[in-house]
């Protein structure tokens, strides 16, 4: 059996599982069929020449919920939607969002149940042809949801998407797509719970958000990757004309992860802003950009980056600014800021300014890699604060107002407790 | 526990290999304000960040003693468990640590496992003396020293101090870039604590200070020792003199001995 065919078993294996229409497993194969065309990739400081792109045996055998997970579930008052493996377990809408019209399913009945926006946005915000592991991402792409939420619909409460992935020889490969129509104003939350594996696997996730004209969504994400596979996430937002999309990730990976958070500030007066924490431990390798596209005239931008390392961690930031001609009287900020705690671990904090239009408002960055401050250390000592403890509220200090942002309480006290484990070590 | 009693002995600090202080004592007990008066560059400020065990200073001889345990033994923070606080002239920025929770930490770690202060006794007693130093509700809730004007960065300092009750008190320059009302609040601190159970060492370069809290003891530092020693009578002295005199009469021609303040 050649290559190709095993492949396109391979996809129509997914397919199947999943029952989708036939539209969609033509799209699969194209994608497939890009994914072995596109070239190795070459990124900076992350080194993939080994990569081998194994993508394991997808299996219909849906695994256990985790008591943790279950936990956790069990806690959430908001609409959300539960995915093992990538099969889906569980989705609840609350009345709230029911009576504002909100369209929630997975993204595998996306197809049927809103054609008409399915048709206009899926692919749209990341394609296929980006690199070889979105189009991985679109050939295999199993689990998440589809959310649209109508003209004028503003409900506070997020919705969060959960993916477990029980450590299963398979590649995971989620793939969500958030739509919010003109005026809507949302909140978005994708949470993950990894097991560690020893699958050298290549991961590929995915999350598209379409923000049309004047609307605003709040996107949250609690990640933690392990290391075995190979994780690449790309998580990138449309911004229309005068929204406005804001992102609260916060990272505590110990695994192999090249990440992009993104907006294409695409429509006049679109306005981004990206809050990053990192809490890199073990010996994670953790490439992350945080990015701002743009496009429109009088764009705004703001991005927050801030990482603690651990162990042998290798954490990059890159914080990424770009102009493109015609993008007049943009204005961006970038602060991209690393502490090392062990003198082991590697930072690697990287501004990029990538400006084509000679029209811009303002355009500032600061990156800075550094230990704690010892004046801070000792003020805190000299108050019978013990030198433990003191490291652990400056560190916490530093990381607070990013978590604070997070879509809700149990979201928060996830990314607490994860990264209280490793700072209390 | 009886009162407070502190003893310092010959104490040599060195900073980089130079010699700062060279043998300086003091002896101070509960219930007394004693004050180090003295031009800049004369060690002062080296005294406070060394008797709190700031790690750029080194102790190359001599003892520093409180109610009979070995300070120069102890850590910094242990040092502030065993009732040792410096109200610092420069005290450090924490972000996104608030006030309130940096000093229930401080507060309960000066207590001990098990005797921790309740939540709301301790939301009371902080509101209490917050008050009491005329201080805006919303410090409690601010992050540490983030943003605070130099007034309001002395005054909670202050406030740190009369909440952790410590045996010894030292202010390093306190008063530096008050303006009389908050000078008046900042005394009016160190007052309300005033007791037996307390013995403070305030260090400034200005009597005016010491029109508001009348020491006990004043001490003149130069040249990295105490150089004289006399009643609240010698700080009037000195103000009105200024310390030419007392160089004269000591025959000291430069009395510095450091470069910074």
């Amino acid at each position: 059996m050649s290559e190709v065919n095993t492949a396109v078993s391979h996809v129509h294996r997914v397919a199947q599982a999943l029952g989708e229409p036939s539209s969609l497993l033509a799209l699969r194969e194209a994608a497939w069929r890009t994914f072995q065309e596109l070239p190795q990739p070459y990124v900076e400081k992350t080194d993939l020449r080994k990569l081998t792109w194994e993508t394991g045996t997808f299996s219909e055998q849906v695994g256990k919920v985790p008591a943790e997970v279950q936990a956790y579930i069990d806690r959430l008052q908001h609409s959300y939607a539960l995915f093992v493996d990538g099969l889906p377990v569980d989705l609840r809408l609350t009345e709230e969002a029911k009576a504002a019209g909100v369209t929630y399913c997975t993204i595998h009945e996306a197809p049927e149940k809103a054609e008409a926006l399915w048709k206009a946005h899926f692919g749209t915000v990341v394609t296929a042809n980006e690199n070889k592991w979105t189009a991985l991402n679109q050939a295999l792409f199993a689990g998440g949801v589809f959310l649209y939420a109508p003209k004028g619909t503003h409900i506070d409460a997020p919705f969060e998407t959960v993916y477990v992935w029980t450590g299963g020889e398979s590649g995971a490969y989620s793939r969500s797509l958030v739509v919010a129509a003109e005026l809507a104003d949302i909140q978005y939350a994708e949470t993950v719970f990894a097991a560690t594996t020893g699958a050298k696997v290549v991961n590929s996730h995915v999350l598209e958000i379409v923000a049309l004209a004047d609307s605003r969504v709040q996107v949250s994400t609690a990640d933690a990757f392990h290391r075995g596979p190979t994780h690449f996430v790309t998580r990138r937002a449309r911004v229309g004309k005068d929204a406005h999309v804001l992102w609260t990730v916060a990272d505590t990976s110990d695994g192999l992860c090249v990440e992009l958070v993104e907006n294409e500030l695409a429509g006049a007066g679109a306005k981004g802003l990206a809050r990053v924490v990192g809490l890199g431990h073990g010996r994670a390798h953790v490439d992350l950009t945080a990015s701002m596209r743009h496009v429109g005239r009088h764009t705004e931008s703001e991005i927050v980056m801030h990482g603690a390392l651990r162990d042998k961690a290798n954490t990059i930031f890159r914080s990424r600014t770009e102009i493109v001609k015609g993008a007049v009287g943009a204005g961006s900020e970038q602060h991209d800021r690393m502490i090392m705690i062990d003198g082991t671990a590697r930072a690697d904090a990287i501004p990029m300014l990538l400006i084509d239009e000679n029209d811009v408002q303002r355009c500032g960055h600061a990156a800075s890699v550094g230990k704690i401050d010892p004046t801070q250390v000792y003020y805190l000592m000299s108050r019978g604060i013990p030198k433990s403890i003191a490291v652990q509220m400056i560190i916490w200090g530093y990381l607070h107002d990013t978590v604070e942002a997070l879509a809700s309480d149990p979201m928060r006290e996830l990314v607490v407790a994860r990264i209280e484990r490793e700072l209390s070590r | 526990m009886g009162k407070p009693d502190f003893r310092v002995q010959n104490l040599h600090v060195s900073v980089e290999g130079k010699e700062i202080l060279k043998g300086l004592n003091l002896h101070i007990r509960g219930g007394e304000i004693h004050a180090i008066m003295g031009p800049n560059g004369t060690g002062k400020s080296t005294l406070a960040s060394s008797l709190m065990g700031h790690p750029h200073y080194e102790v190359t001889a001599g003892d520093v003693v409180l109610d009979g345990e070995d300070v120069l033994a102890m850590s910094t923070d242990e040092r502030a468990r065993a009732g040792l606080f410096l109200a610092m002239q420069y005290p450090a920025e924490v972000p996104g640590v608030s006030n309130a929770n940096f000093i229930r930490q401080a507060l309960n770690a000066r207590r001990g496992e098990g005797n921790e202060l309740p939540v709301i006794q301790f939301h009371r007693k902080l509101q209490e003396k917050m008050k009491a130093l005329n201080i805006d509700a919303s410090f409690a809730e601010r992050y540490l020293n983030e943003g605070f004007s130099g007034g309001e960065k002395k005054r909670n300092e202050i406030l740190q101090m009369s909440m952790l009750e410590p045996r010894i008190a030292i202010l390093d320059e306190i008063d530096s870039g008050l303006d009389i009302d908050a000078l008046k609040i900042v005394a009016n601190g160190v007052n309300q604590l005033r007791s037996d159970n307390i013995g403070f060492l305030i260090i400034t370069h200005y009597q005016r200070l010491l029109n508001y809290i009348v020491p006990d003891h004043v001490h003149v530092m130069m040249q990295g020792r105490i150089v004289r020693s006399g009643d609240a009578k010698l700080a009037e002295e000195l103000e009105a003199k200024g310390y030419d005199w007392l160089k004269k009469e000591l025959g000291i021609e430069d009395e510095t001995v450091e470069v910074e303040a």
